[in-house]
């Protein structure tokens, strides 16, 4: 890190520039908020107020500028508007357009003028043309400050961008800057950076061909644009502080078939490892080809405790994309939504999180109501296929007349937005829907359980039902058989290929749908916040579960396993045909961080992801076990039972240790942080 | 055949090379007091219990049959909501624990990784062991040791497994007795073996603070291994304040005997000097 970068980062860790901030007056007036105004037209005013009402601020030493000054956003309508437009509508999370894929680097190509001067009279038109007015008008605003301030470097960048196309690897990273932050202005979120190593590359080489900057220069400037994505951050917040879908994709395929990790794939990585920042997330695309030294350079994120890389796997991904219908040029193309979702930058406006399958909720209702009656498991699994059927046309069915918020600066973004002149709010190349699939392990567990106990051994349905009931109080044998039961996650057939089965049927459920857009319904295998609804409804399970004991996130084993270790973890979790599920939800592990006090651990990591890749799985995340999480596990033993500390020449279940011990490792954690 | 295991453990990321599984063979002749495996030290199951998370419900002692002594019946595990009792050691067939490892060959080879048998004393259960690596066509094996075992049994061990990390834990032969309770002659005899074979080793020293951190132990492991052809290196290992940590579990007193709190002094400057590859674990 250069004495520069250094300097930027305490500054803004300190929050220097928090002191610029200025909240507006609840009671302003809004002048966009006009009955007589469309809501494109609304919308675009909201966004030219936003950027009117920025004050340039200037860190010492700048290199990319643009930090927001005015946090808050007042809505676009009114109560009453707004009640009335859910009346009628089925709105989605905040109604805004959010988690896209922007193409960025078309217009840090173009500039914002050559784009301007395609725009004509209609309305959309017209909002856009405002948008990007608004946009220039504050980075002359900044330009003059950086003047003012005889930062002549800055000021002349911010005299070329984004009004033209980017000449230099700095003109490009403060296009994309500015480009990214007037997406916030205009009320857009969970909107990500997308493939950045692919569109920013052409500038970085051109500047190292030429000999303008060194790759010390390069990566100082890299450095850089990575702290602006923190600076505003915090107000941003997605469902956590944190969740605000700034990531970014590094390498993967080409859309014309090439390796796509290059130079700057891994300027990024060791980018995110020196600055040790949440934002920009990274999702790292691999597949059976990348080398063992790509995986090794993501582990050692994985071993700083960032929870990224998220590992996304071609091998697996283009052909599914491809088999639901898409260009294979576009497959090629996927990036990730703010979390997991498979998107394509610049041609999708798909909603990848607009519901969720249950699995657990659903295996669990079917037992209540079918067990008794089923005589073998071929009856209960015809019922549980029913089961999934329906609630997937459910979910369907109250997603009707779906609205979404204008976004016409967004639109610019996207491909025929422009020129048809169409909101991207209205549509685009893609249209297609995705549902995450919540508990799968753990309904793959009640399966197994039930198949072994009630069909092979002979339990009665009904006593195993009281069981539940009394949320197992006198049944502790029973309860203990249960939980012997085969259990997804520790390679054993006779629970994985429930697994297998359900994920299938999930997408058999949802595979001749269509939405009310003319797009299709994926399926897949993530929770999002949706696992903790999920397990609220929930008693206790036919997996020996108590009541109340939290399903797992992600596509993950139930919380209350022993399990038998990550081998067999990857081995049961890469069972299912993935390809099927490629909505996405990745599998999460855990590891604690002592795994990683020999150099030769970020080896044997990257050898295991390898492993996954290897064996068809989708997506991956790797998390090291931090400070906060032990202290967690040490106040709630019950959720933690998977935790797995190494102490010294041995490995143990984190609760089961002696407290002195455990703070003993909290205090390890504590330092190795 | 059979043997008792107490721990099965993949990707023991410490015990060899690439991706490895290992198995932690119960019962030790050895009373180290610095061992961190006290449910590795009697030959037998036994209960094994969290007291750190017990509640004191007391629906464990509402069941047992045995008030007066325990006897590994496991009576009170499914009474424990917490599930917080288990017994530890589990008796295994030869033919399906080398199934179980042998399930994951593709993964060792694919990493260079492999079978580590630890303990206990891994030689202690040594025809079973081998009954198992008879089993396990192609797969790299190694085991750490005391050494403590026969000569023949030692020898054995030498021809059959590809890699063996011994133990040099004290090298003052009155000490050695006083602290792992056996004598050190037939170890240091093995370890020579080793040093004048061709089986590829490991020497690994647990540096105990107070015990063996003194130049004249560094000195003694450097001479052990000076010629050997076939050492890999040398692996320091430093005493970790949590090595008590399972002594309660398993309804015993760790009793240290040493100043636990005295970070431990190493002399690998001999190593350096000899040009003997050596690594220190933190």
């Amino acid at each position: 890190m250069t004495a520069r970068i250094e300097s930027l980062k305490q500054l803004q860790w300190d929050r220097a520039h928090h002191a610029a901030r200025r909240v507006l007056p609840a009671d302003m007036a809004l002048p966009y908020r006009d009955a007589a105004l469309s809501d494109v037209m609304r919308c675009a005013l909201r966004t030219k107020m936003a950027l009117d009402m920025e004050t340039p601020y200037l860190f010492p030493g700048e290199l990319i500028a643009f930090t927001r000054t005015v946090p808050n956003l007042p809505f676009l309508f009114s109560d009453e508007e707004w009640a009335d437009i859910r009346k009628n509508h089925f709105i989605h999370e905040s109604g805004n357009v959010s988690n896209l894929s922007p193409d960025y680097g078309k217009v840090i190509s173009s500039g914002l003028l050559a784009i301007r001067e395609h725009l004509e009279q209609s309305e959309e038109h017209a909002a856009m043309r405002m948008s990007i007015d608004a946009i220039l008008a504050l980075t002359a605003r900044y330009e003059k400050a950086a003047r003012a301030a005889g930062d002549d470097a800055l000021a002349n960048v911010l005299v070329r961008v984004p009004a033209h196309g980017a000449r230099s690897f700095r003109e490009a990273l403060q296009s994309l800057r500015i480009l990214h932050f007037a997406m916030w202005c205009e009320g857009d979120y969970h909107n990500t950076l997308g493939r950045f190593d692919q569109y920013m590359l052409p500038y970085l080489k051109v500047d190292l061909d030429a000999g303008y900057l060194t790759q010390e220069d390069a990566f100082e400037l890299l450095c850089a644009f990575f702290l602006c994505c923190n600076r505003d951050s915090d107000l941003y917040p997605g469902m956590q502080q944190g969740d605000n879908g700034q990531s970014i994709v590094l390498g993967g395929m080409t859309p014309d078939g090439r390796d796509g990790y290059n130079l700057l794939s891994q300027m990024c990585l060791k980018a995110c490892a020196e600055m040790r920042l949440i934002d920009p997330k990274i999702n790292l695309r691999v597949s059976r080809d990348t080398p063992l030294s790509v995986f090794e350079l993501g582990t050692q994120l994985t071993k700083l405790g960032l929870g990224f890389p998220q590992y996304e796997n071609d091998d697996v991904a283009i052909p599914a994309l491809m088999a639901l219908g898409y260009a294979e040029e576009d497959a090629r193309n996927y990036a990730m939504a703010a979390c997991w979702e498979f998107i394509i930058p610049g041609r999708g406006m798909e909603i990848p999180n607009i519901g969720a399958l249950p699995f657990a909720n659903t295996v669990d209702k079917v037992l209540w109501q079918k067990l008794p009656a089923c005589a073998d498991m071929e009856a209960l699994k015809a019922e549980i296929r029913r089961a999934i059927f329906d609630s997937v046309r459910r979910t369907l069915c109250e997603r009707q007349n779906l609205y979404v918020i204008p976004a016409p600066y967004l639109s610019l973004f996207f491909d025929g937005c422009m020129e048809n002149s169409q909101d991207v709010s209205l549509g685009c190349t893609y249209n297609n829907w995705g549902l995450h699939g919540t508990g799968l392990a753990p309904a793959a567990d009640m399966l197994a359980a039930v198949e072994q106990i009630v069909f092979g051994e002979g339990l009665p349905a009904l006593t195993l039902l009281s069981a539940m009931d009394a949320d197992f109080e006198g049944f502790s044998e029973l309860r203990q058989r249960l939980k012997d039961a085969p259990k997804m996650g520790c390679d054993d057939d006779r629970a994985d290929k429930h697994a297998v089965w359900l994920l299938d049927t999930f997408a058999d459920a949802v595979k001749d749908l269509k939405n009310e857009r003319g797009g299709i319904v994926r399926a897949g295998t993530g929770s999002a916040m949706f696992y903790i609804f999920h397990a609220g409804e929930l008693g206790a399970t036919a997996d020996g579960r108590e009541r109340g004991v939290p399903l797992p996130a992600n596509y993950a084993p139930s919380l209350n396993v022993k399990l038998s270790g990550p081998v067999s973890l990857i081995k049961s979790f890469t069972k299912p045909d993935l390809g099927r599920a490629i909505n996405g939800g990745p599998l999460t592990i855990e590891f604690s961080d002592s795994v990683f006090t020999q150099e030769e651990s970020i080896t044997k990591v990257a050898q295991l992801v390898r492993l996954f890749v290897l064996r068809g799985g989708h997506q991956l995340q790797l998390n090291t076990v931090n400070r906060e999480r032990l202290l967690n596990a040490q106040a709630h033993p019950e959720n933690y039972r998977n935790l797995i500390v190494r102490v010294w020449g041995w490995s143990g279940y984190f609760v089961e240790l002696d407290k002195c011990y455990q703070d003993h490792i909290i205090r390890r954690a504590e330092l190795n942080l | 055949m059979t043997g008792v295991v107490f721990d099965i453990k993949e990707f023991a990321v410490f015990d060899g090379p690439g991706i490895r599984t290992t198995v932690f063979m119960k019962g030790c002749p050895l009373r180290c007091r610095w061992c961190h495996n006290p449910e590795g030290l009697s030959p037998r199951p036994q209960l094994m219990v969290s007291r750190a998370a017990c509640t004191h419900c007391g629906a464990c002692e509402a069941v047992c049959p045995h008030p007066d002594g325990c006897v590994a019946c496991g009576a009170c595990i499914a009474a424990c909501r917490g599930g917080y009792r288990r017994i530890v050691g589990q008796t295994w067939s030869a033919d399906d624990l080398a199934a179980r490892l042998h399930k994951d060959a593709d993964v060792y080879a694919l990493s260079g990784g492999g079978v580590t048998f630890s303990g206990g004393e891994p030689l202690m259960q040594w025809n079973f062991v081998r009954a198992v690596l008879d089993r396990l066509h192609g797969v790299h094996t190694a085991i750490e040791t005391s050494g403590f075992a026969s000569d023949a049994v030692f020898e054995d061990a030498m021809a059959r497994l590809d890699l063996i990390m011994l133990d040099w834990k004290v090298s003052d032969p009155a000490a050695h007795r006083r602290y792992t309770g056996v004598d050190q002659e037939i170890i240091f005899r093995h370890a020579r073996m080793l040093a004048a074979g061709d089986t590829p080793f490991i020497l690994r020293m647990p540096i105990i603070p107070g015990v063996n951190d003194n130049p004249a132990h560094f000195e003694t492991a450097a001479s052990l291994v000076r010629d050997a052809k076939a050492l890999v290196r040398i692996d320091v290992l430093p005493y970790q304040r949590a090595a008590g940590a399972k002594y309660e579990m398993v309804s015993m007193d760790y009793q240290p005997d040493f100043d636990e709190s005295r970070d431990p002094q190493f002399f690998t400057q001999v190593f350096a000097r000899e040009r003997i590859p050596f690594q220190v674990f933190r």
